[in-house]
């Protein structure tokens, strides 16, 4: 297969960025997208050039590293796919492809394809957790959880915290991927406690990290590549609003 | 110097107890005056920094990827082992401390493993109180599996993904600790050096992936959760950045490694289809339920599987094992994929693969009952190999999946560099020779939670350490030589790409100190890795600079350890003369294949010793005394 | 400012939107309600419009309560718009949606719309500055019913003043218009709202212009309405159905009895007799 790639490369996050012509045309249709661009790679560093930076590690869809936008869709055009489990016979000989880093004002890129996206830890060190601390705690069967609802908590937290969601929304919006969490720990009896905290605490971060707000397209679950259902901003929509109304002052 | 791995005395079953009472305490107030170093985010990382700062001690922890949830822990898809007894059908913690030293070949320390057996009953508890969804029955309580190696059905599990639901369960306590600053975190920093002030392990050193720059952190203790060196195959199921470094750099610093050759080996993943692949991905084992694995009769049968009439199949696992047939245990499956492939019958692209075929069950059950058994997996094994299981066989073949060996550590998990604790798969501590499945997450979570937050206690209160900061000579001294070794790399200016020495490093691994070894391949490999590594310092190129992120450059300091790394790894395969779990001697056999271990001159741990790049390390070792299991071969005809 | 403590928020400023946009658009169900009465004739439409315009201080409080929710939408809608460009960033050299509609994406432009046709509806059929020669002059039409004359104020049966009272010889006048007397049954009057929404619609710039911006209102609502209930936190497999269908259903009939006033008044099918 042959390709022509227009690759975003920006040295740091103060600099401007600029898009980079790469002719391919020895793309074998087997390989996955990271793979092609590792063989791209190669070709730099033996030309001397720097390689192309990228965020990527366990390349088997789970740990949410990989970001890139493929013409125009994070994670490119296969749905419910990462970028790592993406190949290339997804694609046809001579297309034109747009590789773009993950956009979102709230994740800065620091080089090329590569984004901060450290805004997500700070959400969840705001809340997306249970305060328990380790320890012996009563049995894991002392309460039964329908099984309804344990699976819709893992529904939810099947959630890879890869940023699609934010890159895909036409408002930057993080709601996806908080609601997740937040709905996560909503469905279960251990999160019942501190659920009002959590909806809030959580929300107030995602706002002061700038993130936009949702305007209802739905465009993050279409991306999403675990398929995290909007439902759960709906959740989350109603636990905030109950716990500002509800909630008294610490 | 004779290893003493500090194992409690009295009866197996109070050993832990009896040494939880008899270790120090620290007293709450003074916990904060403590500073704990924690190198690597994956299971037992983050469970024992979340675990440390709840104590009330200060912690950093280091990562090199851009957040600690995103650790190599987290893509362990099948279970967590647990002896709840749920299921009412005999399990108890001893079958779980038998299962798993019986599935460790008697290669591992009863102590440890009784230890690891008690609180994995504790571990789920844990996790369920943080809010894991651990899949659940209609009544509301949760469900279990049966998994390799065990006849009770003992394994928790989330879905497909119980490594990811368990790491962002130890994240979130982590992030938790974060968010009440008692843990500090650092992320896309790879640590590369231990500094050792007199006698004691006091600090890291690190270089953050981002601006290059080369930092010391000072710590009353260091842990080292940095995971395992199967990467060193190049080809393998785990994350592209896993990597030996930073347990390789302690070893160098005098922690002494355990039993490296102690490899594990999946024998379901998707095979390679040609030379640029840089992942292989598993597929779970389960699949060998109702698929049956086959090859063609004649060699180098290119016809497509369909086309090739039944009588013209070979059944191999069903003609060699009858009773167990498709479902013989993980290394016998490996092997004789491996055998069938070197007298190439293999399929596949590259020749190396055998089909999994379940026309037979799609027969016999319905389309249906397989996809609802399997969609999930037969969805991604078309997505990544573009075949459709349901009307062709699956290609599969082994790979590289897990390491038991790491470095040596007693049962307080310390390693011989004393105030250097590793925990996790970076330890050899429980596996033995062969890993149960659904263990690892155990081990890393048990290391994590139960038995580092009183292990380092004891260290902290018995031992008087002085005042140190980053400003201490022996820092600077450190910061210099990862700076030297830094602009080293950088200066060679050869021709070859980092990767392409890892990927010739891999395959002279994979084929002579991989699935079936002899001594004369260990012995050429001790000589090619060598020459591999001499040329990688005359002729690497690293492009871009040393202050800037810098992929090409943190791969080759990578690769450099694994190119010095891969020798200890063959020593030790060369010396450990029997066949045992996962480490299989081609000349220690029966005559049906079966391993042939040998308890009377290798029932111990071999830890290795540093002697300087290139020289033959020295091998020290601890002898295992079993005084509750009976040792007994394995047969699983 | 503590009311506007709200805008701080990205989700409740999002309830606002939804809760405010409900509240309009519960307007506008009633409002096209109140128009179809049209198809029925004359009589009925003006008696309602009279009905409106009748019910004094209830008809302020229900003008503010619209007023204030769509100053509130509208400065909410802008502090969202701002927020949400601030947070996108530097833009996509290609995007392509896989499931974000035009519709939702160009809220805030069909907004800009919805506000323009609005003033410039007020401007016509309420103020009347637009198209202000048939509006001043409006007929008034005569009906039956009963008035009491106390003072110099004319209150019709529901004790609502109707007018001043002018009293010229043999003749009563209220605002202008003669008053005549049948038995104890007076027939006054009321502006003939009917005859000039007829009248206006005949001009084709108004009906054009009216039909268009009201398709923009439609494009609006299509997005808007489920997005209420999603906001609100109204999802749930079993009723998405309803909670997505809803939106661009109702938006789709509203826009059809709105627009078809001004065609049914073209084709001559309403309004012949004016």
């Amino acid at each position: 297969m042959k390709l022509t790639l227009h690759i975003w490369r920006q040295k740091n996050a103060q600099s401007k960025g600029h898009f980079e012509k790469f002719q391919m045309n020895d793309v074998s249709e087997d390989m996955s997208f990271l793979e092609m661009l590792d063989l791209l790679n190669e070709r730099l560093i033996s030309e001397g050039k720097d390689a192309i930076a990228f965020d990527h590690d366990c390349r088997e869809g789970i740990c949410g590293a990989c970001s890139l936008t493929i013409n125009g869709t994070p994670h490119g055009p296969e749905a419910a796919t990462t970028t790592c489990q993406l190949h290339m016979r997804k694609f046809k000989d001579g297309d034109t492809l747009y590789i773009e880093p993950f956009r979102s004002r709230a994740f800065p890129v620091i080089k090329d394809l590569i984004v901060d996206r450290s805004a997500f830890d700070r959400i969840m060190a705001a809340g997306g957790f249970v305060s328990v601390r380790t320890g012996q705690p009563q049995d894991a069967n002392a309460i039964p959880i329908s099984k309804e609802k344990a699976d819709l908590a893992m529904d939810a937290a099947a959630c890879i915290g890869c940023g699609a969601c934010v890159a895909s929304c036409p408002n930057g919006a993080a709601m996806l991927f908080v609601s997740a969490k937040i709905s996560q720990f909503a469905m279960l009896p251990q999160g019942q406690p501190e659920r009002k905290r959590r909806a809030l605490n959580m929300v107030n971060q995602m706002d002061k990290e700038g993130f936009g707000a949702c305007t209802n397209h739905y465009e993050c679950e279409a991306v999403c590549p675990k398929k995290i259902s909007v439902r759960f901003i709906a959740q989350m929509n109603r636990d905030y609003l109950k716990a500002r109304i509800l909630k008294e002052k610490d | 110097m004779t290893l003493d791995s500090k194992i409690p005395s009295g009866p197996l079953k109070d050993k832990w107890d009896k040494h939880r009472f008899e270790m120090k305490l620290i007293n709450p107030a003074n916990r904060r005056k403590y500073k704990i170093l924690m190198v690597g985010t994956g299971l037992a990382g983050a469970s024992a920094a979340a675990s440390l700062a709840e104590l009330g001690y200060n912690v950093e922890t280091f990562t090199y990827n851009d957040s600690p949830r995103r650790a190599h822990s987290i893509a362990a898809q099948g279970g967590i082992n647990a002896a709840k007894n749920y299921q009412n059908d005999g399990d108890s913690i001893w079958r779980l401390f038998y299962d798993t030293v019986k599935g460790g070949d008697f290669r591992s320390r009863e102590a440890n493993v009784y230890r690891l057996a008690q609180v994995s009953v504790d571990i789920i508890d844990q996790c369920v109180a943080q809010g894991v969804p651990f899949a659940r029955e209609y009544g509301g309580l949760l469900d279990n599996r049966s998994f390799g190696g065990a006849q009770v059905s003992r394994t928790f599990y989330a879905r497909g993904q119980t490594g990811q639901q368990l790491l962002l369960g130890a994240y979130s306590a982590l992030v938790r600790q974060i968010g009440l600053g008692k843990v500090k975190s650092h992320v896309r920093k790879e640590m590369m050096d231990v500094v050792i002030i007199n006698g004691t392990a006091r600090g890291i050193v690190t270089r953050d992936l981002v601006t290059g720059k080369i930092e010391s952190h000072w710590g009353d203790a260091v842990c080292l959760a940095t995971g395992g060196y199967g990467n060193v195959f190049f080809l393998s199921t785990n994350a592209q950045a896993c990597n030996v470094t930073a347990a390789y750099r302690a070893y160098k610093k005098g922690a002494f490694f355990a039993n490296p050759c102690f490899t594990q080996i999946h024998p379901t993943c998707i095979p390679v289809s040609s030379d640029h692949q840089s992942k292989l991905t598993l597929m779970s084992e389960s699949l060998r339920n109702d698929g049956r694995i086959w090859v063609p009769k004649k060699k180098g049968d290119k016809r497509p599987p369909n086309e090739i009439p039944e009588e013209e199949r070979d059944y191999y696992l069903e003609r060699k094992y009858p009773s167990f047939g498709n479902l013989a245990p993980r290394d016998i499956s490996s092997r004789s994929a491996k055998e069938v492939c070197d007298e190439g019958r293999g399929v596949a692209a590259t020749g190396y693969g055998v089909y999994l075929d379940f026309s037979e069950a799609i027969q016999r059950l319905g389309k249906k009952t397989i996809e609802e058994r399997y969609g999930n997996l037969f969805e991604m094994y078309e997505r990544i190999t573009g075949v459709d299981p349901y009307k062709e066989p699956m290609q599969i073949y082994p790979a590289s999946h897990y390491t038991m060996g790491g470095l040596w550590v007693d049962y307080n998990l310390q390693s011989t560099i004393p105030g250097l604790h590793v925990l996790g798969e970076a330890n050899f501590s429980d596996h033995g020779a062969n890993r149960l499945g659904a263990s690892a997450l155990m081990q890393g979570l048990a290391d994590g939670y139960y038995v580092i937050p009183y292990t380092i206690a004891h260290f902290l209160a018995s031992n008087k350490l002085e005042k140190v900061d980053e400003n201490h000579p022996e820092f600077k001294k450190a910061e210099e030589e990862a700076k030297d070794k830094i602009n080293k790399l950088m200066s060679i200016k050869g021709k070859r790409t980092p990767s392409s020495f890892h990927k010739e490093l891999g395959k002279v691994m994979w084929d002579k100190v991989g699935m079936g070894r002899n001594a004369k391949g260990l012995k050429e490999a001790i000589e090619e890795i060598p020459k591999i590594r001499e040329e990688f310092w005359k002729n690497l190129n690293v492009t871009g600079e040393s202050n800037d992120l810098n992929i090409a450059l943190e791969k080759a300091n990578r690769v450099a350890d694994f190119l010095e790394f891969a020798e200890v790894l063959a020593w030790d395969a060369l010396e450990r003369e029997e066949s045992c779990g996962a480490h299989f001697r081609e000349e220690y056999q029966y005559e049906d294949g079966e391993a042939k271990r040998d308890d009377e001159h290798f029932a111990h741990v071999a830890a290795w010793e540093y002697t300087g790049v290139g020289n033959k390390p020295i091998r020290h070792q601890e002898e295992l005394v079993f005084e509750n299991v009976k040792l007994a071969v394995r047969s699983y005809k | 400012m503590a009311l506007f403590d709200y805008l701080k928020s990205t989700l409740l400023s999002k309830v606002v939107m939804a809760v405010t946009g409900v509240i309009l658009v519960l307007f506008l169900i009633g409002h096209c309600v109140g128009n179809m009465q049209v198809y029925i004739g004359q009589e009925v439409f003006n008696r309602y419009a009279h009905f409106l315009q009748g019910l004094g201080e209830l008809l302020w409080i229900i003008r503010i309560v619209l007023f204030v929710c769509l100053v509130l939408h509208i400065i909410t809608s802008i502090r969202l718009k701002w927020l949400n460009f601030q947070a996108k960033g530097q833009k996509y050299e290609v995007k392509n949606y896989v499931k974000a509609k035009l519709t939702g994406r160009t809220m805030i432009w069909t907004g800009v719309l919805v506000v323009a046709f609005l003033v410039y509806h007020l401007l016509h059929f309420t103020i009347g500055v637009i198209d202000a020669d048939n509006f001043s002059k409006r007929n008034m039409e005569y009906y039956k019913g009963e008035v009491v004359i106390a003072e110099d104020k004319v209150l019709n049966g529901e004790s609502n003043e109707i007018g001043k009272l002018e009293r010229q010889a043999e003749t009563i006048k209220v605002e202008g218009k003669e008053l005549s007397k049948e038995n104890d049954v007076v027939l006054f009057f009321r502006p003939d709202a009917y005859s000039m929404v007829v009248k206006s619609f005949r001009q084709p710039l108004y009906a054009i212009s009216y039909i268009i911006l009201v398709i923009f209102v439609g494009f609006h609502l299509s997005h808007a309405i489920q997005s209420a209930f999603q906001t609100l936190g109204l999802n749930h497999p079993k009723y998405n159905c309803f909670f997505r269908a809803v939106g661009p259903w109702l938006s789709t009939i509203l826009v059809i009895c709105y627009i078809s006033i001004p065609i049914t008044i073209w084709f001559g099918l309403v309004g012949g007799g004016v």
